[in-house]
């Protein structure tokens, strides 16, 4: 059946290899790494695996650096290399990078944060023994890397469809990693199987949305549904419906409610580590995507979805300002905070306008190294149990370990977006963006969100500097080089765009310009 | 193959014998996808998988795709479904779940509102696609050359950096599935031969094999343990996951087959 | 600018020092310099040109911070703020001082030091900015070494006062940013010299101006907003109810007078009534309340909710003259509170109560001590011849010439306030000073004042009197900047 016609009419499009070399790096790197796995010996595979990992990533990096300034549709009008995109590539390159760090930490608890077996049933003999000792599955790095090359993708991405491939690839590795925590296996099961049944379902109603998409606009390409919006013969109804569903799939990604029940028992479940590289790369990604669907793609409808994601703004800014004062566990705290940070995150992205983007951009960048140094002190408050996440266990901490102490407060004031902290400038930035576009609504119920969700940073900080170190406070433990090294770049990070943000923002500025 | 897609794609509209098998088979397909989740018991949920991913297949046929048609039915229905119950049936199958609420009315909540957001969508989208013909199928179909030809051609040109990069998926999913259920067994942990043998000749353990249910026992079925040479059952010669067949009173009257 | 760079300074190497004792001579060391600074500040100032713009600084430091975001660090003083700067880096001053001599419990006196001089540097930074979005950072640079000074070195209601105060606080704040970006977008500057004196949309004036001016009220406080005060006051350790009282509520009045006045002139001659009316409220709330308080330093505190209706009086008239009385009133305000709580703060520490009811007869026993107390008292009602008295007068004086039955009535309730003020600190004296000696008293922990105390008291004693008998201190340098801010308001 296969005719001689068919034959010569497949060309293989032109494919820009240096444009694509960040993603086709990770990806190699990650196949690699698979390798590893098989053929080193058990022994070898933790140096091996993590040189690898950071000699990847630093790899795509370069290729990154090297690639800036391109602005081009590439491999057929799939993947897009433009200012956004590579931005968002550098900081999910940067961040993951940084996280990568806290993962490996292996001096903090033999073996590291991950379980060696996961497929052991949970608090059996055999569990509770790979607990205390056993070194922690090696194969975590090879997922990092193919997922850290989903998201780079997923940020680049100049289609629905690739973008849900990316969507795919860069989601099931962090599954898989949410499972593989060394303590509370039966939370971090639970954890991980939440997440993969809301993410299924999310990423059915993006695929929905695309079907539909692509029957009002006849393409998936997000020119092509740009044009299609203007002209096109069909029923409005047909994208509305469709849009709806490729911002749901979105959202549930980001986290901003209603789709952010999974958050806090996902955060709390995983390994921290594996919460901080969420936390900070995944909320870098899933916004990365939604940037471009919202300003490539469906650009010319923002009247009509901006009232409808204004809403969700605010709810999510409610929601996490609101349910954070309620929190008991420092993990589920934090997860409440990263809602509302999207939310926030969400005010500049509804600025529809360049300065929306870079203050989006900017806020994503300074928001994921505080969250990265604030999930790595999380790790080295533990006692013989590991982590000590309930927020009564931290009570006196800033007598015990005055240094760590100091730190988290620094960086939970950056959250509540205290001044000369990135919290405040990243913070100002897109409340300044919302108020140029005319949403001066979305900045009010901001503000007062960030005045309420400031309450339960600062019970934290009374709780750690004015009550007494009980029999229960744990002690710190002092982190390995990695977990110091990653925790030290995020307050420094956080420290530095409070007090000389102007490099990081001429470079949001510059990037802020997406190629359609 | 040519034969179905002139058949399927002869014309824009849906009428005839597609629109007919289409309201035959959408109901069986809907019906069976609850009926998947609300089965109780893993295998009927995943026969009834089986015959909702029978109607998506003669759907995909029905319209215009006829290579996605096949490949849902060989592989998706033949090969993975089929492999899938094999698995259910070998490691056994466990009916209990417990169906806690944790939430007071969560459930008739999220009926309710699921009914009205499909009642939502489905409204909307009637409306959008009454009166909408479907167009280019058998462009798709025939520029370049079939078929077959025109997804590869989609695959090889417009999408081949997605499809390269399903293979990252495909390797996560294998060590996802190798990390999730393989446990290695420690070096002190393995077992050699000669303990083997050891522990099977050891006091208190019957070192033959196992006696295959219904041997000589009061019917043939494998749900019936065997009888063994001194009348009395022998609940070794059956699987600890199958539920012990009641014997009738028939079953379980003597044969005259039994010594005296 | 060195004045801010010096007490940061001084802060981290107060916190680092290892040892206590060097630690607060570091940051005690840090506070002078940065004192000595202030001084010579009005030295080149220039001659103001009518023409010019409304805000001209004496000296300015202007260099683009985050020029994406329009932030500049646009510093300069002028004479509105010169006189609180001084205020502020002398008070700081004193309380180094005075931990020098004596740590509030738990100790750890160079940390005390080192936020003391953190809060110096964010009050200076309040003064000094000429940049809205600066201003506001330096505004929250304050809260939070306060709120630790209170919760690290209070009393026993400690946790619930740093509660209240960093809420009232972080919600006035939240107010204060939203109509900072108000004002930030309706104009597109954010430069005070540039703001002062261009006129916004008035529906954009109403909206700053209310924002700001509920934003600045709470800092201020003003009456009803004030509740968190008495509590931060009575619960603070002694330096920090002097810092708190004496410079920390200016801000509420700097602001007000710099900021909402200056930016939004057609709104504040609108809402100037309703604030007039709140002024006066405050004043005799803050009166009728202080006659009924039982404890030395809440009375103190409340009577400070009077004192800043006056200052906020003055201001409300939008006249030069109230602007005057809010100048004066503020720095005269500044240091007879200051005394009076060292007073206060003295007076607990030796009678381990400050129950009104479990003093008194202090005369007999504390003779310097129960002098001091009547002199502040007595500067605080309001004598001629002191610094209290110019603030408070210039206000009703102010109110009377504003004129219209409504000011009229405001003026002398505002007078009425004034002797209000005289009964409750009579009281205050009859109850602590005279009578007979009770038991606390008796047991007083050294009766004589020590020297560090008379070093850290009498700076303040003597800029009373000079105040009292020279308001030109504060009015010379400070009236061709009040002509100029009337200017705008224009009326």
């Amino acid at each position: 059946m296969t005719t001689d016609i068919a034959a010569e009419t497949l060309k293989l499009p032109s494919l820009d290899y240096a444009a694509l070399a960040p993603m086709l790096i990770l990806f190699g790197v990650g196949c690699v790494g698979v390798l590893v796995e098989a053929i080193a010996p058990k022994k070898a595979r933790f140096p091996v695996q993590l040189v690898l990992a950071v000699l990847g990533i630093a790899a795509s990096l370069t290729a990154i650096v090297l690639a800036a300034g391109t602005e081009k549709v590439t491999a057929a009008g799939a993947v897009a290399v433009d200012g956004p995109g590579l931005f968002l590539q550098g900081s999910i390159a940067v961040l993951g990078l940084v996280a990568l760090l806290l993962i490996s930490e292996r001096s903090l608890e033999r073996g590291g944060a991950f379980v060696a077996q996961a497929a052991v049933t949970a608090n059996s003999e055999a569990d509770r023994d790979q607990a205390t000792r056993g070194s922690g599955a090696t194969e975590v790095y090879p997922l990092i890397i193919f997922s850290l090359g989903g998201m780079m993708l997923f940020a680049a991405a100049n289609d629905l469809l690739t973008m849900f491939v990316a969507l795919e690839v860069f989601s099931l590795p962090l599954y898989l990693l949410c499972a593989m925590a060394r303590r509370r296996r039966l939370l971090s099961q639970e954890a991980a199987l939440k997440y993969f049944l809301l993410g299924a379902f999310a990423s059915a109603f993006f695929l929905f949305g695309i079907a539909l998409v692509y029957g009002y606009a006849g393409r998936v390409d997000f020119a092509g549904i740009h044009a299609a919006v203007l002209d096109s013969p069909n029923d409005i109804a047909l994208l509305y419906i469709g849009l709806a569903m490729v911002a749901i799939g979105l959202l549930f990604k980001a986290a901003l409610a209603p789709f952010h029940v999974w958050t806090p028992d996902v955060y709390q479940g995983a390994p921290t580590p594996v919460t901080a590289l969420m936390a900070a790369c995944t909320k870098v990604a899933a916004f990365g995507g939604l940037l471009r669907v919202l300003y490539v793609a469906f650009e010319r409808s923002q009247w009509d979805y901006r009232p409808v994601l204004g809403a969700i703004a605010v709810l999510t800014m409610l929601v996490g300002a609101v349910l954070a004062v309620t929190q008991t566990d420092i993990k589920r705290l934090l997860a409440y905070s990263s809602i509302a940070n999207a939310g926030y995150v969400l005010v500049g992205v509804l600025a529809i306008s360049k300065a929306g983007l870079a203050s989006s951009l900017f806020y994503l960048v300074a928001y994921g190294f505080s969250v990265l140094a604030a999930f790595g002190i999380v790790t080295l408050v533990r006692d013989a149990d590991g982590e000590a996440t309930h927020l009564s266990r931290w009570a006196g901490l800033g007598r015990r370990s005055p240094l760590y102490a100091t730190l988290f407060t620094f960086l939970l004031l950056a959250f509540a977006g205290i001044p000369l902290t990135s919290g405040f400038t990243a913070k100002f930035g897109v409340f300044a963006a919302a108020i140029e576009a005319d949403q001066t609504w979305l900045v009010i119920a901001g503000v007062i969100t960030s005045a309420i969700i400031a309450f339960p940073y600062l019970r934290v900080v009374v709780m750690m500097w004015l009550s007494e170190p009980g029999e229960s406070t744990p002690a710190v433990s002092l982190p390995g080089a990695l977990t110091a090294a990653a925790v030290t770049i995020g307050a420094a990070a956080t420290l530095l765009l409070g007090i000389v943000p102007q490099p990081l923002l001429d470079m949001t500025e510059n990037a802020a310009h997406f190629v359609r | 193959m040519n034969g179905l897609v002139t058949l399927a794609a002869a014309a824009g509209e849906v009428k005839g014998g597609e629109a007919a098998t289409f309201y035959l088979l959408a109901p069986i397909a809907v019906i069976c996808a609850i009926g998947m989740v609300w089965a109780r018991n893993a295998v009927h949920s995943a026969l009834f998988l089986v015959v909702t991913m029978l109607c998506l297949g003669v759907f995909y046929v029905l319209q215009a795709g006829p290579f996605i048609g096949m490949v849902q039915i060989i592989v998706y229905t033949g090969a993975i479904m089929m492999l899938f119950l094999f698995v259910l049936m070998l490691v056994g199958r466990d009916a209990s779940d417990s169906l806690i609420e944790t939430l007071r009315g969560q459930r008739m909540t999220a009926v309710l509102l699921g009914l009205g957001f499909a009642g939502l969508v489905a409204t909307g989208l009637y409306r959008a696609l009454g009166n909408l013909d479907s167009v280019g199928l058998t462009q798709a179909n025939s520029v370049h050359g079939g078929n077959v030809p025109g997804i590869a051609a989609l695959l090889f040109t417009k999408y081949v950096f997605a499809f390269e990069v399903t293979s990252a998926l495909l390797i996560t999913a294998a060590v996802g599935a190798m990390i999730l259920a393989h446990i290695e067994k420690r070096p002190d942990q393995k077992i050699a031969q000669p303990e083997r043998m050891r522990a099977r000749f050891a006091p208190d353990n019957y070192p033959g094999p196992k006696p295959g249910p219904g041997v000589f026992a009061n019917s043939t079925s494998v749900a019936t343990p065997a009888v063994l040479p001194d009348g009395t059952q022998s609940e070794r010669s059956m699987s600890k996951i199958l539920p012990q067949r009641e014997l009738t009173a028939a079953e379980a009257a003597p044969k005259g087959t039994e010594h005296q | 600018m060195v004045l801010l760079v010096v007490p940061a300074v001084g802060a981290v190497t107060a916190a680092l020092v290892r040892h206590d004792l060097a630690g607060r001579i570091a940051g005690t060391v840090a506070a002078a310099v940065a004192f000595l600074a202030t001084l010579p500040l009005p030295i080149g100032r220039g001659t103001r040109v009518d023409t010019g713009p409304a805000l001209v600084p004496w000296h300015q430091v202007d260099v683009a911070w985050v020029p994406s975001l329009d932030l500049r660090f646009h510093l300069g003083v002028d004479g509105i703020s010169y006189p609180l700067v001084v205020l502020t880096a002398l008070l700081t001053l004193l309380c180094c001082g005075y931990t020098l001599w004596r740590v509030p419990d738990p100790g750890r006196g160079r940390l005390l030091v080192a936020l003391l001089l953190i809060i110096e540097v964010g009050i200076l930074g309040v003064f000094l900015a000429l940049d809205l979005i600066l201003f506001f950072v330096f505004f929250e640079l304050v809260l939070l070494p306060m709120y630790a000074v209170i919760a690290g070195w209070g009393g026993p209601g400690r946790r619930r006062a740093a509660r209240m105060f960093v809420l009232y606080t972080l919600l006035g704040s939240v107010l204060l940013l939203v109509g900072l970006v108000t004002v930030v977008g309706a104009a597109g500057t954010a430069d005070l010299v540039q703001l002062t004196g261009t006129r916004l949309g008035t529906g954009t004036q109403y909206a700053a101006f209310v924002l700001l001016a509920i934003g600045f009220a709470v800092k201020s406080p003003l009456w009803p907003l004030h509740t968190w005060l008495p509590d931060a006051h009575t619960e603070a350790p002694t330096v920090g109810s002097v810092i708190l009282a004496g410079v920390l509520l200016k801000m509420g009045t700097y602001g007000l007078l710099r900021v909402a006045v200056g930016v939004a002139p057609d709104a504040a001659q609108g809402a100037a009534p309703v604030l007039g009316g709140f002024a006066a409220a405050a004043i005799i709330v803050g009166g009728l309340v202080c006659l009924a308080q039982n404890e030395v330093k809440r009375l103190i505190a409340y009577s400070s909710v009077g004192h800043m209706g006056f200052v906020l009086l003055g201001i409300a008239t939008l006249q030069p003259v109230g602007f005057q009385a809010a100048l004066v009133g503020n720095v005269a305000h500044g240091l007879i509170t200051g005394l009076l709580f060292f007073l206060a703060g003295a007076v607990k520490d030796r009678a381990h109560t400050g129950e009104l009811a479990k003093l008194g007869g202090l005369r007999e026993t504390a003779p310097g001590l129960s002098g001091l107390l009547g002199f502040a008292a007595v500067a605080s009602l309001g004598l001629p011849g002191l610094a209290g008295f110019w603030g408070e007068a210039f206000a009703i004086v102010a109110a009377l010439r504003t004129g219209g039955a409504y000011w009229n009535v405001l003026g002398v309730v505002a007078a009425f306030g004034a002797a209000l003020a005289a009964a409750y600190l009579l009281r205050l004296l009859r109850r602590t000073t005279h009578g007979p000696a009770s038991p606390a008293v008796l047991a007083l922990d050294g009766p004589r004042l020590s020297a560090a105390e008379l070093v850290a008291w009498a700076p303040l004693v003597l800029l009373i009197v000079a105040l009292g008998l020279l308001p030109a201190l504060v009015l010379g340098p400070g009236a061709a900047a009040v002509d100029a801010l009337h200017g705008v308001v224009g009326r």
